[in-house]
């Protein structure tokens, strides 16, 4: 799909835009977006730090009027010993499931590039379809394939004879128990990621990686020296936004172990929920959310400042 | 074993290659295909296992739902428990919401989103990285700390119960995702491009539509099915904005399968899987856009 | 002069404001009354018969009044409650799980109905637990609306087979389950009793029965008591009871017993009178064991007495911030009437509200509504949601039936975390 060249024209000076219109032009573009959010988070953002200053339980939820107590809900929580464990674990926990959702996610994204057509449309289809289905259900599946006496997971293995798993617990061993659920949540992670990372690959000109072909570039060579800088601001964007959402995992813990997690289970997600909303404490789960969110600019600090360089090359 | 012209390098070279060998070459080629068709089906049957497991269930009868050693086909299969599922009440009321918010919130989505893309993308302006930093901040906060503020500010509104209410949270929550996403899309795209097509008489902003909003296909696939899912499958703030049960959606419908007495597994099985479809349908009629990608992947200067 | 105009306006409006909202919706005759008054039941407590038969009588009074009644999930019930009651619009009536009421009456969600308290049927005869958890600070903000108790649920067939019937005391359902668990020696899955052993419900009727309790309260100050000496007593009991018996999931809760008690290979399990229709429901369970099901009261350990039991349930509840209070509260009235109350026994097979209505529990549902009349209750207490959210209980009983920790360790720590909690403490 080339775009042929024509012979330059002068464009009628009419229909050039004058130099206030071309430096109005961008912020007119991103003025519906900002409207929008801030539009409706700007308030409620406000009201989370106010909160997370505050007494504020369910009576003063009702009569609208908190008990100011400054910074004393955040002494609290970092007083409390659990909450370092709990950091120290939701940190674990991310790392591992961000890293291997990206390694599974990229190959099975450059595999997407040699299958055949329909395959390719029934691979991404299933990918879909596992992305569809609401994290709810899809955690009551693995429940279910991981139970103690009807599980799917326990009877498969014990046919296939790699040990006695006839009411094998998942879960005794907090361990063991974290590990299936970092299976859960990388399998729930890898469709959106994939997909991603696909679309990213199908913008690489194949003429470039043409050349690297002829040069004698090894396959690996190829996607580390030439792919992979190419989509480099997509592989920014994924590690980011996987970091965020893997941090904050709620769900597949809290349905996993029956609404009923124990501490040695807790992510910070999790801490935060049976801290503030759990008993009805929402200063303190405010301030909760507000750390959560410091940890996270920490955490994706170099991600967010390369993708914000990486934004002004462009 | 990456690159897309791979099969075009590979043909080359048989060309190039003595006769005798060009047959070997060829049978290796299917070969090599074999192994990578065969790669991608193990792929979809080891990721779809659970959810293959879920419709299964939604064909059985509840008393091979839960068995100490389970029943890998459906036998007998019955459609009672889809049945039940579409005989709730209020069940078209919500098929329809959720259709209204999804559909009005994405076409919005998609069309905010992709001007701030190329704003971001194209343009250097004062106040740009910050405009950057906070959309990427913003999704740092974890909504279900924000639920209660979010309530109390469209009730100050009057705009509790109301689709419109829940469809401007839906679009706060997307936007950033998405801006940032396509921004990164619209930044692979050459400029000059548009460039051309401006020296062949477009306005920039006809540049825009013409050109690049095609060239990013597949990233506007990506995140429209980001946006979709995300607002077909949210139930917090659905269920806490949405009183009234003709208001409500689909993922209220999806909860009430599980009462008091524990989930009803064979109706909640069924009414996943049709909550599901929807957007493979989605999907599939998409999928072809990504696919017409791989010709853009050729565009040279 | 404008100043002065101003003022008045206020005044005037401040007035109006007033006189609304101290009038409420009780001025005018029955027929007269207008309005929409907004219900919230949770899924699956009434029989939409009852409900419609409730509104039609409620119409045919209030003709000009128009009732909407919204069900509502179970799923994230908390965080609604509380942006409903916190915002402008709460829902007039509400259905509230009994060990939640406590958290919003103390809230000032609820409407103080102490005063009104005659003009519901059958008050001096409602269900003492019921009541109790409708009571804050000696003040009514609720009323009874039903029950839920639990006994044990057997397969006749197995009893038969191996020639035991239904014990009277808890050694004799120790012996009963052990010649079970022989008859079924072939079956490795077999349990003569399966409890999962986070199911604290089922666990509190031994504390009980030996006199211990979760919490007691003494000057305003709550004390944990799980870790005394009959608390322990009845944990050690239920611990040589389970141990032998049970090859249900220590770690596990009790949300699957019914399909795992369908499948055929449970003797008994402790559970509610609706978990019978779990079990035969051809959707989720097996119908074929329809007749094969009975029940009997949780024994004692005192033989020919029953354990006392926990008695599960919900009240309703008028919105302070409603705005037909009058209305509310004759929609309440009717619901929880005699004849309503009536249908809610017979049609929805649910425990009514009133010991005078128990007699109306036939078939196995009799053991169940009986089972009610011996019944107690949690610590009534603003922080016992608290303490459930915690997962207290829960946690300590994986801990003994993991043999994690002693029993004398494990409710030490329970009864610690307790105290701490209800007292108001994180």
């Amino acid at each position: 799909m080339g775009v042929a060249i024509t012979a330059p024209e002068l464009e009628p000076v009419s229909r050039r835009p004058g130099p206030l219109r071309t430096a109005l032009f961008p912020y007119a573009l991103i003025a519906p977006s900002i409207l929008m959010i801030a539009g409706i988070l700007a308030f409620p953002l406000a009201m989370l730090i106010w909160l997370s200053l505050q007494h504020y339980g369910l009576k003063e939820l009702i009569q609208h009027s908190g008990e100011w107590v400054g910074l004393q809900n955040y002494q609290a929580i970092i007083a409390d010993p659990l909450f370092h464990q709990v950091i120290l674990r939701s940190l674990i926990f991310t790392f591992t499931c961000v890293g291997l959702t990206l390694v599974f996610s990229t190959l099975i994204a450059l595999l997407l590039l040699k299958v055949r057509q329909l395959v390719r449309v029934i691979v991404m289809s299933s990918l879909v379809f596992v992305w569809a289905t609401p994290v709810i259900v899809s955690v009551d599946i693995w429940q279910w394939m991981f139970d103690y006496e009807f599980g799917v997971i326990n009877y498969l293995l014990t046919q296939l004879h790699v040990g006695n798993f006839i009411h094998h617990n998942w879960f005794d061993n907090p361990v063991q128990g974290l590990a299936v659920l970092v299976i859960v949540v990388v399998w729930g992670a890898i469709p959106f990621v994939t997909i991603t990372l696909f679309a990213g690959l199908l913008q690489v000109p194949s003429d470039v990686l043409d050349a690297a072909q002829v040069d004698g570039a090894s396959a690996w060579h190829t996607f580390w020296f030439v792919t992979a800088p190419m989509l480099k601001p997509i592989f920014l964007i994924v590690i980011c936004l996987s970091t965020i959402w893997d941090f904050g995992v709620f769900n597949q813990i809290y349905v996993m172990l029956n609404q009923r997690p124990s501490s040695d289970y807790f992510t910070i997600a999790i801490y935060s929920y049976r801290e503030s909303f759990g008993v009805t404490q929402y200063g303190l789960g405010a301030a909760i959310a507000v750390i959560m969110v410091i940890i996270l600019v920490f955490v994706t600090f170099f991600y967010v400042r390369e993708t914000v360089k990486v934004a002004e090359i462009a | 074993m990456i690159a897309p012209g791979a099969a075009q390098g590979i043909r080359t070279e048989t060309a190039r290659a003595a006769a005798g060998t060009a047959v070997s070459f060829n049978i290796l080629q299917q070969a090599r295909q074999l192994v990578y068709d065969a790669l991608g089906i193990a792929v979809a049957i080891v990721m779809l296992f659970p959810i293959y497991w879920m419709v299964a269930t939604a064909f059985k009868p509840g008393q091979d739902i839960l068995r100490l050693d389970p029943k890998w086909f459906p036998n007998p299969i019955t459609l009672q428990n889809f049945q039940d599922a579409i005989a709730r009440p209020f069940f078209l009321d919500d098929v329809k919401n959720s259709l209204i918010i999804v559909g009005v919130m994405l076409v919005l989505a998609l069309a905010i989103s992709f001007f701030a893309a190329v704003g971001t993308a194209r343009f250097g302006f004062r106040g740009r990285t910050a405009y950057l930093v906070m959309i990427i901040a913003v999704q740092m906060v974890p909504l279900n700390a924000l639920i209660i503020p979010l309530y109390l500010m469209l009730d100050g509104v009057g705009q509790t119960d109301t689709l419109a209410g829940v469809i401007a949270v839906y679009l706060a929550v997307v936007l950033p995702f998405m801006v940032w996403t396509l921004r990164g899309f619209v930044a692979n795209i050459p400029p000059e491009l548009e460039e051309s097509a401006m020296i062949d008489g477009c306005t920039r902003f006809g540049a825009f539509i013409r050109i690049t909003f095609p060239l990013i296909g597949p990233g506007l696939v990506a995140t429209a099915i980001f946006g979709f899912i995300q607002a077909w499958n949210e139930y917090i703030v659905a269920y806490v904005l949405l009183s009234s049960p003709e208001n409500q959606t689909l993922t209220v419908w999806l909860a009430s399968f599980t009462t008091n007495h524990g989930p009803e597994w064979g109706p909640l099985m069924a009414a996943a899987t049709l909550t599901g479809l929807p957007v493979v349908a989605f999907f599939l009629i998409l999928q072809r856009y990504l696919a017409g990608g791989l010709t853009a992947g050729a565009v040279k200067g | 002069m404008r100043f002065r105009k101003a003022w008045f306006g206020v005044l005037f409006t401040a007035f109006a404001v007033l006189a609304t909202a101290c009038g409420g919706s009780g001025t005018g005759t029955p027929t007269e009354e207008s309005g929409t008054l907004t219900v919230w039941l949770m899924n699956g407590s009434a029989p939409q018969a009852v409900i419609d038969s409730v509104n039609a009588d409620f119409t045919a009074k209030y003709p000009k009044v128009n009732v909407k009644v919204e069900i509502q999930q179970w799923g994230d019930i908390g965080t609604k409650l509380d942006t409903a009651f916190a915002g402008s619009t709460p829902p007039d009536v509400v259905e509230l799980g009994n060990t939640l009421v406590a958290k919003y009456a103390a809230a000032g969600a609820l409407e103080d109905i102490t005063s009104k308290k005659s003009s519901f049927d059958n008050s001096g005869t409602w269900l003492q637990s019921l009541t109790d958890s409708c009571t804050v600070s000696g003040k009514l903000y609720c009323v009874p609306y039903y029950a839920g108790s639990r006994a044990i649920i057997y397969r006749k067939d197995f009893f038969d087979a191996a020639g035991v019937q239904a014990p009277t005391s808890m050694d004799d359902l120790l012996t009963v389950g052990q010649k079970l668990m022989a008859a079924h020696k072939s079956d490795p899955n077999f349990s003569a009793l399966y409890f999962p052993g986070k199911y604290w419900y089922a666990a509190l009727p031994f504390v009980w029965d030996f006199g211990g309790d979760i919490a007691t309260q003494s000057g305003g100050k709550w004390t944990g008591s799980l870790n005394s000496d009959n608390s322990q007593q009845g944990l050690n009991k239920l611990l040589s009871i389970v141990g032998p018996l049970s090859k249900a999931d220590k770690t596990g809760d009790e949300a699957k017993q019914d399909a795992a008690f369908a499948q055929g290979h449970i003797a008994m399990i402790i559970a509610n009178g609706w978990e019978v229709g779990v079990i035969t429901d051809p959707k989720a369970g097996n119908p074929a064991l329809k007749d094969k099901l009975g029940a009997f009261p949780i024994p004692s350990h005192n033989s020919g007495q029953t354990a006392p039991v926990f008695l599960g349930g919900s009240d309703l509840g008028v919105a302070a911030k409603s705005k037909h209070v009058n209305l509310a509260n004759e929609w309440v009235a009717m619901l929880t009437g005699q004849k309503h109350m009536t249908d809610m026994a017979t049609v929805g097979g649910v425990i009514p509200n009133t010991t005078s209505l128990l007699s109306l529990g036939t078939g196995l549902n009799a053991v169940f509504f009986n089972a009610a009349k011996n019944s107690r209750f949690v610590p009534n207490s603003q922080n016992w949601a608290a303490v459930e959210s915690a997962n207290v209980l829960p946690d300590m009983l994986v801990k003994i039936f993991t043999k994690q920790q002693s029993v004398a360790d494990a409710t030490s720590a329970a009864s610690n975390r307790i105290t701490t909690i209800l007292n108001g403490g994180g």
